[in-house]
C-alpha cells in the first residue's frame, strides 16, 4: 500500500473514532492524570458503563495531557447527541453521575463542566476560548490529550509521518534548508539553530553516524517532554527518523530517563508500530534510507541531559561531559558524528516538514521563530503545559493562561530555566518571552520550567534549594562546579539562618563568575545563576537576612517568629490542631497562643487560618 | 600529520597536527599550570586551572583539551586569566585540607618539624607524606593570593587500609582523575573510576569492594601519578621523597621487568615504572614487595657459624677460613644448589664454584622449593653418601638434608629453619643491594643496578663467592667488581617462566624468592590467595585487660576513649597520665587523663593517632580491651586560686585542659580556656569545655574559626585586655614553644605538661629526661608540667624526633588485614569482622 494509500484509511478509521455515533470518554493519562487518579477513574467509568450496559456501545481511551495539571483528572465525554464535554476533577465518585447525565440522559454535568469541545451554545465556555487556552498555539503538542497516543491510526490521520514522506521528496539537503528557514533552535535550552546543527554534522564524513534524540528531562518541576512523550510519542520518533534521513545517520537513540516508564512504554510500542509500517528499517517508503531506533534508559544523573555526558552514557561508561571541541558532529557517540536534539525540538521537526517551514516561521519573533511550551507551576491559579508563540508578553503567560498569582497575592518574580535560569522581578511584567530578551535580563529560556513566585516565597530561599538540586547533581568532574555549588550552597544555607555575613555577598557572585567562566559544562556554566540573577534583582533580601537578621519573605524558619493576633482570632482551634508540635494552647472561642519555644516555624497554622490571625515576622 | 604554526605569547610555534595548545606551549618554553594534565594521559580538562584566551574563541578555553589550529593567538597570561586560576585554585584547595598553607606560622613550623607527622589522615600538609612531592602545594604557594577565603570542605572519609600495600585518603583527593586515567591506559578496564556524585564524588571501586577484588593488579601507577597524598604506598609513605632514581630490573620473578629503584639514605622505597605505558607495568610484587622484603626485620645481617648448638656471629674473614676449611674436606662431593631468582653472574658463580670443587649444580626454578625433584634425587645422592657437603644459596633444601650433612653452607638473605640448622650461614645483599645482569623469561638481558645498602655486613653474593673461590684457591674467582665477571658468562639459559602472568593478576604472583614462600616474609600477601607456612596460632589471654566501655573518633585523627580502670580513676588528680599498651607486645606509650569517675571506675582519654602504637590503640573498638593501663603517673598540678588561668590546649591538648580548667574554676579563678586547631573541623569538645570555663575563645590557623592563628595570638589578645595570673599550655611542643616565647615577653607565669618520649613512666629509663634551667629532670616523675620559660627546647625537639626513622619503619611493618584475609578465605568466617 502506498503512503497516501495507509494515510487515507487512517482517516476513515480517525473519522470513525470522531464521528457521533458511539459514545466515548476520553481519560488524561498521561502520568500526571494517573497521578491524580486517572486509572481508578477509568476503572470507575468501566464499572458505571457496565451497569448501564453500556460497555458494547462506548470506547474508553487513555490520552494523553491537555496541560490542564490544576484541573486533572480531565475526562472528555461524547454523549450519543455527539455533544463533547470535558470535566475537570474527576474522581471515581463522580463517573455515575456523569454516565448518567452525559452519556444516557444527554445532558452536560454542569458542576465538573470545565469547557465544550467544539463549537459552544451555552454557558459552558467553548475549550478554544477558554481563557488559559485561547493565547496558545499548539504545534508540538498537536495531539496531546487528542488522539490515543498507543494508535498509530490517529497519529497517521492528522498528518502525521507526511512530514516524513515530504523529507524522502525533498532529499537531506533541502530539509535542511527547510530547517533552516523555519528559524528552529533547539528546544533544550541553548537555543542553537537546529538546521545549523544539522548542516555540520551532515558534512562530516563517516561510514556511521548517529541521531539522539535528548530525552533526558530533568529540571524540577519540568515536565514538557514527559507530556509529548507520553501523548503523542510519533511525534518525536518521526522528527529523530527525519533528522537521521538529513545528516545520513542510519541509528537513532532515544535516551529516556528510566523515571518516565510510561514514556518508555510508548516509545516502545511506537518504535514497534513504525516496524510494522515499513517507517523503520531498511529502504523506508522505497525512499533507500535504513533506519533503526532504540531507546536507551537514562540512570537518574542530571548532567546526563548535557550532550556529551548524554553520549558517554549511551556508550556505557559514567555519565560526565568531555571537552568541546571535538563537537559532537565530528566525534561523537562512540566516536562518529552525531547529532543530538531534544524532543520539544524533534516533535516540532515532524510539523515543519509537515506544513513547511513558512508556517512555522510565521510565529515568533524574528529571531526566535515558532512556538514554546512550558510547565507553567508555583504560585499560579492554573498551573499546566502549555505552549505559546515566541515574544508572547510575560504577563499574557501569567495572568491570563495561568490566571494569575494564587489567591491574588502579589507577583514578585518568575523563575525560568530550572537550575540553570534565573529569575524575572515583577518590573520585567511585560517582557516578551524569547530567547533574546530572556537572556538581556539575566535568565534564560532553559527548557521551558516557569516558576512563579508570590511575596511569600524568599528568594535566598529559591536560590537555596536549586543549588541543593545542582550541588547534589554536579558530576565531581570539573572544580568550579564540584566545589563551587558546594560553597555556593554553604554560603546561601548560612544567610538563610540567619549566619550570614555581608563580605558573603560578594563571595557569591565571586565563585558564581568563576564558575561560569572556568565550568567544564553547561551545568556548572549555569549553576550560579539562580544565585547571579536574585543578588541582582533582589540583593536587599540578602542583606535584610544578613545585617537585620530578618526573611522580608518570611519564609526562612530559622528568621522567623509566629503569633497570633488576639484581636481577630475565633479560637477555632484549627490553628492548634494543625500544629505538629503542640506549640499553640487557647480554650474554645479564646485567643489562642503560641509557644515561641516549641514553635518549629512550619507555617501549618498560618495555613489553616480562616481569618489571617497568624502572624509571620 | 602536517604541521601548523600559532602564535603563543606573541611567540611563533611550529607543531605538529593534533598538538594541544597546552603541549604547543610546552614546546614553546611556556609554562600553563595545570593539575589534571599529564604528559602519559589523554585531555580531560578536569582542574580548569589551564585556561588561556585564544583570539576568536568565546570565554576561557582550557589549553590541555583544546588543540592548536592554524593562526590560533593565545595568550596565557594575562590580569583575567590569573585571576579566574587563582580562584579556580582556591574552590580546589577547598576541598583538599590546606590550612598549612594559608598558615602564618607555616615558615617556622616547618623548619621546627622537618618531616610530616605520621598521622593516620592528612589533615594538613603538616601531617602529610606527600608534602614534600605535592603538585597542588607547589601551585599554591607560588600563586600565593587567596582571596576568597573559602574554609576546607573535609569530607571526612576513613583512611582506607583494607588492601596489602596501599593507604588511600580520599580526604586529599581533588578528583583530577589521574588514577583512574592511568588505570584504564594501562589495564583497559580501569579499576577503579568516579563514584558518586557532586560533594561526594570520589575515586573508588565498582560497589566500594576492596581494592583484592576488584580486578585491581596493584601496578601502584594510580599512586606514582597521582599528584596529591592521596594514594600512598604503604610502605613509602612517610619515608619521604627519593634522593635517587635509577633504572634497574626486578629479580623476583622469570619476567625480569624494567624498574626506576627509587632510593632514599641507602635504602630502597620501591621500584617504580619506567613510563606510564601498558608495556612497563609492573606486578605487586615488583611495585611493593621488593622494597619490604629488603626491610625485612629478620634480615640475615652477619656471617654465622655453627658451635655446638650455637650458631655464632663471626667477621668474615675467619667465616670465610672455616667455610673453605671445611668444604676443602668434602671435595668432589659438594652439591651446590641455587635459585633461578639471582644474577646472571652469581649462578655463573655458583656455576664455577659447583665443577672447580668437583660438584654438581643444581638451579631451582623461581617457584620451585625443596620438594622439588632435583632435591629428592640430591636427598638420594646424600643417602648413599655421594654428597657429604652443600653450599645453598637461599632455602632451597629440606631440613632433613641440612641435619644429616656435617658440612652446610647457606648463602642466604632471611632466615629458615635449614639456615638455623646450617654449619656456616653467610648472610647475601640482595635485588637493588647487588648488582649484575638478569636474563629474563624472554632471553634479553638487563642490567640490575646496585644501588641500595644492604643490612650489616651482608654482601652480595658474587662478593660472597669469589672470597670463597679465592679462600679455595679455585681458578678464576679474582674479581673486584660484578662487571668484571660479566664477560666470562659464555652461556646461561634463560629461566623457566612461571605460569600465568602477575602483572595482570595478583593470584598468579610468583609465589617463592630464593625458596622462601613469599606469603612468609609478607603476609599481607595472604590476601591474594599466596601460599604460606601454615602458622601454630597464638592464643591471646582471654578476659585480660582494660575494657573499653566507649570509643569514637570525635575529630579527624583523634580518638575518644572511657576504659575500665578503677585504681587509676580512685586515685587520678588533674594533670597526671598514664602509660597504655594496647597489646601484650605493644609499645608503653603515654596519654594525659582528660576525665576520671572514680564511682563507675573509668578513665577518660583523648588518643591522637600519629604512629605505630597509637594506631594500634586507635583501632581498637568499644568492647575490646587494652593490655595495660599503667597510672596515674606524674605529678598533678597544685591547684590554687591564681586570679586569671589561660588554658592553651592544640591537637590532644584540647582534652587534655579539661581537668585542669575544671579544678582550676572549682578553686575559685577565672578560667579561660584557649583551643586551637588548623581548621574548623579539627576541633572538638568545645562545649564541654564551655561548662568548665568563664571563657572559650578558639583560634584556627586558617581562620574558619575564632580568631586567625594559635595560642601564640590568644594569650596575646587575652594579656592585652586584662592581667593575666598564670597561663598553662599542653599540645604539640611547637606550639607550647611558640605561645610560651610569648608569655616570657608578657612576663606571664607559665607552665606546660612536656611529651618527650617515655618507656616505663616510673623515673627508672631516663628516656624522658628534660633540662628545666640547670636542672635534669624526669618528666615522668618530676613533671609532666615544668615551668614554660626554663625549657630548653632545642634539646626537647632533638631528644623527641631521635628514633624519627625507627618509627616509620615500625608503621610500615603493622599490618593488620585480618578482615580482608578472612573476606579471600571465602566471606565464610563467623569471626565477626
Amino acid at each position: 500500500m502506498s503512503f497516501k494509500g495507509r494515510q487515507q484509511q487512517a482517516q476513515a478509521i480517525w473519522e470513525q473514532f470522531t464521528q457521533p455515533g458511539r459514545l466515548r470518554v476520553l481519560i488524561g493519562s498521561a502520568t500526571c492524570g494517573r497521578a491524580a487518579g486517572a486509572l481508578e477513574v477509568k476503572q470507575a467509568f468501566h464499572e458505571a458503563l457496565a451497569e448501564a450496559n453500556l460497555t458494547e456501545t462506548t470506547d474508553v481511551v487513555e490520552v494523553g495531557c491537555l496541560g490542564m495539571c490544576f484541573a486533572e483528572v480531565l475526562v472528555e465525554l461524547r454523549g450519543s447527541d455527539g455533544t463533547r464535554v470535558l470535566y475537570q476533577g474527576v474522581e471515581p465518585r463522580h463517573v455515575k453521575d456523569l454516565v448518567q447525565a452525559q452519556l444516557i440522559n444527554d445532558e452536560v454535568y454542569a458542576p465538573l463542566a470545565l469547557a465544550m469541545m467544539g463549537e459552544s451554545g451555552t454557558e459552558i465556555p467553548a475549550f478554544d476560548k477558554l481563557a488559559m487556552i485561547a493565547p496558545q498555539v499548539r504545534v508540538v503538542l498537536r495531539n496531546c490529550g487528542i488522539i490515543d497516543p498507543t494508535d498509530i491510526d490517529h497519529y497517521l490521520a492528522r498528518g502525521g509521518y507526511s512530514g516524513m514522506a515530504r523529507a524522502f521528496e525533498l532529499g537531506p539537503d533541502q530539509v535542511i534548508e527547510e530547517m533552516k528557514g523555519s528559524g528552529l533552535r533547539g528546544r533544550g535550552g541553548a537555543g542553537f539553530p537546529t538546521g545549523v546543527k544539522w548542516g555540520f554534522a551532515r558534512s562530516s564524513v563517516a561510514d556511521q553516524k548517529y541521531v539522539i534524540c535528548n530525552a533526558d528531562e530533568g529540571d524540577p518541576g519540568a515536565f514538557m517532554d514527559r507530556s509529548v512523550l507520553e501523548g503523542d510519542p510519533h511525534a518525536v520518533l518521526e522528527g529523530l527518523l527525519i533528522a537521521g534521513y538529513a545528516i545520513g545517520a542510519t541509528i537513532g537513540y532515544v535516551y529516556c530517563r528510566a523515571e518516565y516508564p510510561l514514556a518508555i512504554e510508548r516509545l516502545q510500542g511506537a518504535i514497534e508500530q513504525m516496524h510494522q509500517e515499513g517507517f523503520l528499517g531498511s529502504n523506508i517508503l522505497g525512499s533507500g534510507f535504513d533506519f533503526e531506533i532504540k531507546i536507551k534508559k537514562g540512570a537518574g544523573a542530571f548532567v546526563c541531559g548535557e550532550e556529551t555526558s548524554l553520549m558517554q552514557s549511551i556508550e556505557g561508561k559514567r555519565g560526565m561531559p568531555l571537552s568541546k571541541p571535538p563537537f559532537p558532529a565530528v566525534s561523537g557517540l562512540f566516536g562518529k558524528p552525531t547529532n543530538i536534539n531534544n524532543v520539544e525540538t524533534l516533535a516540532a521537526v515532524s510539523a515543519i516538514l509537515e506544513k513547511g517551514a513558512d508556517w512555522y516561521s510565521g510565529y515568533g519573533t524574528e529571531k526566535s521563530r515558532g512556538t514554546k511550551t512550558f510547565a507553567l507551576a508555583g504560585k499560579i491559579t492554573r498551573t499546566g503545559l502549555i505552549e505559546v508563540p515566541m515574544g508572547i508578553a510575560l504577563s499574557t503567560i501569567i495572568d491570563d493562561i495561568g490566571g494569575g498569582v494564587l489567591d491574588g497575592k502579589p507577583f514578585k518574580a518568575v523563575q525560568t530555566g530550572g537550575p540553570s535560569g534565573g529569575c524575572i522581578p515583577a518590573q520585567f511584567f511585560d517582557l516578551p518571552v524569547d530567547y533574546e530578551h530572556l537572556a538581556e535580563v539575566g535568565s534564560i529560556m532553559g527548557s521551558g520550567g516557569m516558576i512563579v513566585i508570590d511575596q511569600e516565597s524568599c528568594m535566598v530561599d529559591m536560590a537555596r534549594y536549586f543549588l541543593t538540586f545542582t550541588e547534589n547533581e554536579s558530576c565531581g568532574k570539573c572544580v568550579p562546579c564540584r566545589m563551587g555549588t558546594q560553597h555556593l550552597l554553604r554560603i546561601l544555607t548560612a544567610i538563610t539562618q540567619g549566619k550570614g555575613t555581608i563580605d558573603q555577598i560578594e563571595t557569591l557572585r565571586k565563585i558564581g563568575d568563576t564558575m561560569k567562566k572556568a565550568s567544564l559544562c553547561g551545568l556548572g556554566q549555569t549553576a550560579a545563576n539562580p544565585v547571579l540573577t536574585t543578588l541582582r534583582y533582589f540583593e536587599d533580601e540578602y542583606r535584610a537576612h544578613i545585617e537585620e537578621n530578618r526573611c522580608p519573605a518570611g519564609a526562612c524558619r530559622a528568621l522567623i517568629t509566629f503569633s497570633i493576633d488576639a484581636a481577630t482570632c475565633t479560637g477555632c482551634g484549627a490553628c492548634k490542631r494543625a500544629c505538629p508540635v503542640d506549640a499553640i494552647s487557647g480554650e474554645k472561642k479564646q485567643p489562642h497562643s503560641i509557644d515561641e519555644s516549641l514553635c518549629i516555624q512550619c507555617g501549618s497554622c498560618r495555613q489553616v487560618c480562616k481569618f489571617d490571625s497568624v502572624h509571620v515576622q | 600529520m602536517g604541521s601548523i604554526s600559532l602564535t603563543i605569547d606573541g611567540r611563533s610555534v611550529e607543531v605538529e597536527e593534533g598538538t594541544t595548545v597546552l603541549e604547543a606551549a610546552r614546546k614553546a618554553g611556556i609554562a600553563i599550570p595545570t593539575i589534571c594534565a599529564h604528559k602519559d594521559l589523554n585531555p580531560y580538562g578536569a582542574c580548569r586551572i589551564c585556561v588561556v584566551e585564544i583570539k576568536g574563541v568565546r570565554g576561557y578555553p582550557t589549553s590541555c583539551t583544546t588543540p592548536a589550529t592554524e593562526g590560533m593567538q593565545v595568550t596565557t597570561q594575562s590580569e583575567p586569566l590569573r585571576e579566574l586560576r587563582n580562584r579556580t585554585l582556591e574552590l580546589m584547595f577547598s576541598g583538599h585540607p590546606n590550612s598549612c598553607l594559608v598558615c602564618v606560622h607555616r615558615e617556622a613550623c616547618e623548619q621546627y618539624r622537618p618531616t610530616a607527622t605520621k598521622a593516620a589522615r592528612s589533615t594538613r600538609c603538616g601531617f602529610c607524606a606527600n608534602r614534600d612531592e605535592c603538585d597542588l602545594r607547589e601551585m599554591a604557594l607560588k600563586a600565593g593570593s587567596n582571596e576568597l577565603h573559602l574554609p576546607t570542605l573535609y569530607a571526612s572519609y576513613n583512611l582506607e587500609r583494607d588492601d596489602p600495600f596501599m593507604d588511600r585518603d580520599y580526604n586529599l583527593c581533588v578528583l583530577c582523575g589521574r588514577c583512574w586515567r592511568i588505570c584504564e591506559k594501562i589495564h583497559g578496564q580501569p579499576a577503579i573510576s568516579i563514584i558518586n556524585r557532586g560533594k561526594w564524588a570520589r575515586i573508588g571501586t565498582a560497589f566500594d569492594k576492596s581494592h583484592v577484588f576488584s580486578g585491581c593488579t596493584f601496578c601502584g601507577a594510580c599512586i606514582d601519578i597521582c599528584p596529591t597524598g592521596t594514594l600512598t604506598d604503604r610502605f613509602a609513605r612517610w619515608q619521604g621523597k627519593p634522593e635517587q632514581e635509577i633504572t634497574s630490573t626486578c629479580q623476583l620473578c622469570p619476567e625480569g621487568c624494567s624498574v626506576v629503584a627509587q632510593v632514599k639514605e641507602g635504602r630502597l622505597l620501591a621500584y617504580t615504572m619506567t613510563e606510564f605505558s601498558q608495556e612497563a607495568g609492573l606486578c605487586a610484587l615488583g611495585r611493593f614487595g621488593a622494597a619490604q622484603i629488603l626491610a625485612n626485620a629478620n634480615r640475615l645481617t652477619r656471617p654465622l657459624v655453627r658451635e655446638g648448638e650455637d650458631l655464632i656471629p663471626m667477621d668474615w674473614q675467619g667465616t670465610l677460613e672455616v667455610t673453605a676449611s671445611q668444604l676443602a674436606q668434602h671435595r668432589g662431593k659438594i652439591a651446590v644448589v641455587a635459585s633461578a631468582s639471582t644474577s646472571r653472574e652469581d649462578r655463573y658463580l655458583y656455576g664455577q664454584l659447583a665443577s672447580q670443587l668437583g660438584g654438581q649444580l643444581i638451579t631451582l626454578a623461581v617457584n620451585a622449593g625443596a620438594e622439588d625433584s632435583q632435591i629428592s634425587s640430591l636427598m638420594q645422592s646424600v643417602e648413599k653418601g655421594a654428597i657429604t657437603a652443600v653450599i645453598v644459596g637461599g632455602n632451597l633444601v629440606p631440613l632433613e638434608l641440612v641435619t644429616r650433612l656435617k658440612c652446610s653452607v647457606i648463602i642466604d638473605a632471611l632466615p629458615s629453619p635449614v639456615s638455623e640448622a646450617a654449619n656456616i650461614v653467610l648472610p647475601a645483599a640482595i635485588l637493588s643491594e647487588a648488582g649484575g645482569t638478569f636474563r629474563n623469561a624472554h632471553c634479553r638481558i638487563k642490567p640490575m643496578a646496585g644501588c641500595s645498602r644492604a643490612p650489616g655486613d651482608a654482601r652480595p653474593e658474587w662478593h660472597i663467592l669469589c672470597s670463597l673461590g679465592q679462600a679455595l684457591n679455585l681458578r678464576s674467582f679474582e674479581h673486584t667488581s660484578v662487571a668484571g665477571i660479566t664477560p666470562a658468562i659464555v652461556n646461561d639459559p634463560p629461566p623457566e617462566p612461571i605460569p600465568g602472568n602477575p602483572r595482570q593478576n595478583v593470584r598468579e604472583l610468583a609465589t617463592r624468592f630464593r625458596g622462601h614462600l613469599l606469603a612468609d616474609i609478607l603476609p599481607s600477601l595472604g590476601a591474594f590467595g599466596l601460599p604460606a607456612t601454615p602458622k601454630t596460632a597464638v592464643t591471646e589471654p582471654t578476659g585480660a585487660g582494660f575494657t573499653i566501655t566507649e570509643k569514637k573518633e570525635i575529630a579527624p585523627n583523634m580518638h575518644f576513649f572511657k576504659v575500665v580502670a578503677p585504681q587509676v580513676a580512685k586515685f587520678a588528680q588533674p594533670g597526671q597520665f598514664v602509660i597504655l599498651m594496647a597489646k601484650e607486645t605493644s609499645e608503653r606509650s603515654p596519654f594525659t587523663l582528660v576525665d576520671w569517675d572514680a564511682k563507675a571506675g573509668t578513665i577518660s582519654l583523648v588518643i591522637e593517632e600519629v604512629g605505630r602504637s597509637s594506631r594500634e590503640l586507635a583501632s581498637l573498638a568499644a568492647g575490646e580491651t587494652m593490655a595495660h593501663v599503667s597510672g596515674p603517673l606524674g605529678l598533678p598540678l597544685a591547684i590554687e586560686n591564681k586570679g586569671t588561668v589561660v588554658l592553651g590546649g592544640g591537637c590532644y591538648g584540647i582534652g587534655a585542659i579539661y581537668p585542669l580548667a575544671r579544678a582550676l574554676r572549682q578553686a575559685g579563678n577565672r578560667v579561660i580556656c584557649a583551643i586551637e586547631a588548623s581548621s574548623s573541623y579539627l576541633l572538638y569538645m568545645q562545649d564541654t569545655l564551655a561548662e568548665v570555663c568563664d571563657e572559650l575563645i578558639i583560634a584556627t590557623k586558617d581562620g574558619s574559626e575564632g580568631v586567625r592563628g594559635g595560642i601564640q595570638e590568644v594569650i596575646a589578645q587575652v594579656a592585652d585586655r586584662e592581667p593575666v595570673n598564670q597561663f598553662i599550655a599542653i599540645g604539640c611542643t611547637f606550639m607550647m614553644r611558640m605561645a610560651t616565647a610569648v608569655s616570657k615577653e608578657l612576663a606571664i607565669p607559665t607552665l606546660v605538661a612536656l611529651n618527650p618520649i617515655m618507656v616505663d613512666g616510673t623515673g627508672m629509663c631516663g628516656a624522658c629526661r628534660v633540662t628545666i634551667g640547670e636542672d635534669t629532670k624526669f618528666a615522668c616523675v618530676d613533671g609532666p608540667i615544668f615551668d614554660g620559660h626554663a625549657i630548653d627546647w632545642d634539646e626537647l625537639a632533638s631528644r623527641r624526633s631521635a628514633y624519627a626513622r625507627q618509627e616509620v619503619q615500625a608503621l610500615s611493618q603493622q599490618v593488620d588485614l585480618t578482615a580482608l584475609m578472612h573476606q579471600a578465605q571465602g566471606n565464610g568466617c563467623s569471626c565477626g569482622r
